[in-house]
């Protein structure tokens, strides 16, 4: 047994905190009964001193994945009435849920990938929490290699963070026209597609994409709350991108054993057929290659690349 | 490689989950521990001590009674006094998105198609199972899976490489990494022409083979930069003016003196290697780059333009 003799650490009293909101009956628990639990609130000279303290370790649990509640009861005097505790669910792992060797050599990867970048910590902290539930060995085949993602746009940090608070956010987004306009979405995910990030928000009351690269303005994170997405609701849109991806195929002539025949893996036939997200993106990367390519469809794929090189010397006249 | 430091949250972090594993398996040694979690002894024991030290002050409760003889001695084990808490909470939301992030970037790369593990975990971390579109085609796997031997194995390649000018040549190479950095493979490694450590685009190897001799002992000692660029020889220096949307293109080069304008686009000077592979850099944004200075660097990418729309012979129009 162990007796806090020594000031509290930061950690120590969010630990204790949690222990003590995890035991707390199914009524909660009042300020006044945390401020009498956790030796740091105990210790704090000012009513204002603890309020502040209380508000940051609230913060600090959420942004850690523990869900605090709070809610009134009437069975309570006034001062008592809020009501503090976990919400359910916090600390339940799925009874489905098992991590082979195999994927946690994958999730170490994948963290690795970060490489010191932005959700880095995050990626880290997550593979602690996986990694205790079971003992797994290092791999040997993977060592060599080192994949690092690229997350340089200045919204990717604000949009991870109203993802993990569930808030609203506004930003101006232009699409290829050049046309812009703000939305206002609550963002749901970001994921990595075609070497690019990808933002699946929800606008009004449609879940769409929207690309990182074409949000021209700054992040503005709301206070309100994001709009209420089932788990079911974000699934079927994640599906309908994939059928929509597999229905975009462009038929392309590539010049044989040039770079881009190695670049798109071409065969003894001299045309490729790629699937591609986004039309303007895919334009970009055919146009790296050049005279090497030609579109043989769709049109409008073959369009815009035209377009691109007019305005290519547009711009270089 | 074992971490010294250790902020309140991660170390708050790392005590929920040693909870959760001690719980489960049982005692355990400190230093495997530290090893498990990737940290030093010394923060394992922090943040058992961290556990050690709940307790409910208003209800004299302790949460977990831990062996502190032990603990001196290099063993963790403790049991629950009063505390529900048995495992860490679920993965935060963040911690979702940078898992599920860099497992998505995973399935896109060729040396993990039909990867059944791969498609497991990403069903449980929350991006779905399939990969929607490949970063690479699947045929640079068989070029992956040499080079991922050789590097094993520690064995010199020869290979057919097309630099970015086009020009062929055979590199005999002591590989020493494969790098995925945006969205190419790069093979960095130790030219044995160049007497250097450099970076080949994997898409650019034509044909490789393993020769199954030992690398070099340069290629031992050798360093290998972060960055895939490296360093450049002769470069010059070229100012280049980008919208928001195709600013990315001043992550591809070192790059300098970047300012906003006005409207919102970003101005800069970039440094390349060699101007005659700066056309297809630029083009690719369809004139949302565009180069302001030198006047050859423009005429370059014109010609470029030039090329493409017409074919190679295309002469410079006239106007």
């Amino acid at each position: 047994m162990s007796a806090s003799v020594n000031k509290q650490s930061p950690a120590e009293r969010l630990f204790t905190l949690t222990c003590c909101l995890m035991a707390a009956p199914v009524i909660g628990l009042s300020k006044n009964d945390i401020f009498g639990s956790v030796a740091s609130y105990a210790e704090q000279a000012s009513d204002t001193a603890k309020e502040k303290m209380f508000d940051r370790d609230k913060s600090a649990l959420r942004e850690m994945g523990v869900q605090l509640e709070v809610f009134d009861s009437t069975s309570f005097e006034e001062t008592d009435a809020a009501r503090y505790r976990i919400a359910k669910g916090s600390f339940d792992w799925p009874t489905s849920f098992e991590i082979t060797n195999e994927h946690m050599r994958l999730l170490e990867l994948a963290a690795r990938a970060w490489n010191n970048q932005l959700l880095s910590k995050s990626a880290q902290s997550g593979l602690i929490r996986l990694r205790s539930l079971g003992v797994v060995a290092s791999s040997r085949e993977l060592s060599a290699f080192t994949p690092r993602l690229l997350a340089q746009q200045e919204s990717f940090a604000p949009l991870a963070d109203a993802i993990s608070s569930g808030k609203l956010v506004r930003f101006s987004y232009r699409k290829t026209d050049g046309v812009s306009s703000v939305r206002e979405v609550t963002p749901l995910k970001l994921r990595f597609i075609e070497g690019q990030w990808v933002l699946l928000a929800k606008q009004a009351d449609q879940i769409k994409n929207f690309l990182l690269r074409r949000i021209v303005s700054q992040v503005k994170t709301s206070e309100l709350d994001g709009k209420p997405v089932s788990v079911a609701e974000i699934d079927q849109a994640e599906a309908e991108l994939i059928r929509f991806v597999a229905n975009n195929v462009a038929v392309l002539e590539v010049e044989m054993d040039g770079e881009a025949w190695w670049h798109f893996g071409g065969n003894d036939s001299g045309t490729i057929e790629v699937n591609f997200m986004d039309e303007a993106l895919f334009a970009e990367d055919l146009m790296e290659f050049g005279p090497e390519i030609k579109v043989l469809s769709p049109e409008s794929l073959s369009n815009r690349i035209n377009v691109g090189w007019q305005q290519v010397l547009d711009t270089h006249a | 490689m074992p971490k010294q430091e250790i902020d309140a949250e991660d170390l708050f972090n790392l005590s929920l989950s040693i909870v959760g594993l001690v719980l489960k398996d049982g005692p355990m040694l400190s230093k495997d521990l530290a090893e498990h979690f990737g940290f030093s002894e010394k923060t394992i024991v922090r943040a058992v001590k961290t556990i050690a030290n709940s307790e409910d002050i208003g209800r004299h409760e302790t949460h977990f009674y831990v062996d502190e003889d032990l603990l001196e001695k290099g063993e963790v084990d403790f049991s629950a006094g009063m505390a529900a808490l048995r495992r860490p909470p679920i993965l935060s939301k963040r911690q979702t998105t940078a898992l599920a992030a860099g497992l998505d970037f995973l399935a896109a790369l060729p040396q993990f198609v039909g990867n059944t593990a791969l498609s497991e975990i990403r069903s449980q971390i929350g991006s779905g199972t399939t990969p929607i579109t490949a970063l690479a085609p699947p045929e640079r796997q068989a070029t992956l899976q040499i080079i991922q031997r050789a590097l094993l194995e520690k064995t010199q390649l020869v290979a057919s490489y097309v630099n970015q000018l086009g020009e062929k040549s055979e590199r005999i190479i002591d590989p020493l990494r494969v790098d995925f950095v945006g969205r190419r493979h790069y093979l960095r490694g130790w030219c044995n022409s160049n007497q250097a450590v450099r970076s080949f685009r994997l898409d650019r190897i034509t044909n490789v083979e393993n020769t199954d001799k030992p690398i070099s002992q340069a290629a031992q000692r050798a360093d290998i930069p972060l960055e895939v660029f490296g360093q450049l020889e002769n470069e010059i220096t070229v100012e280049i003016q980008a919208t928001q949307e195709a600013s990315e293109i001043f992550w591809n080069f070192p790059a300098f003196d970047i300012q906003r304008d006005a409207e919102g686009n970003i101005i800069g000077k970039i440094q390349v290697g060699n101007l005659r592979a700066l056309g297809r850099h630029v083009s690719r944004y369809a004139g949302q780059v565009r180069v302001l200075s030198p006047s050859s660097a423009v005429a370059t990418v014109r010609q470029f333009a030039l090329n493409a729309i017409s074919g190679p012979s295309a002469p410079e129009d006239q106007d």
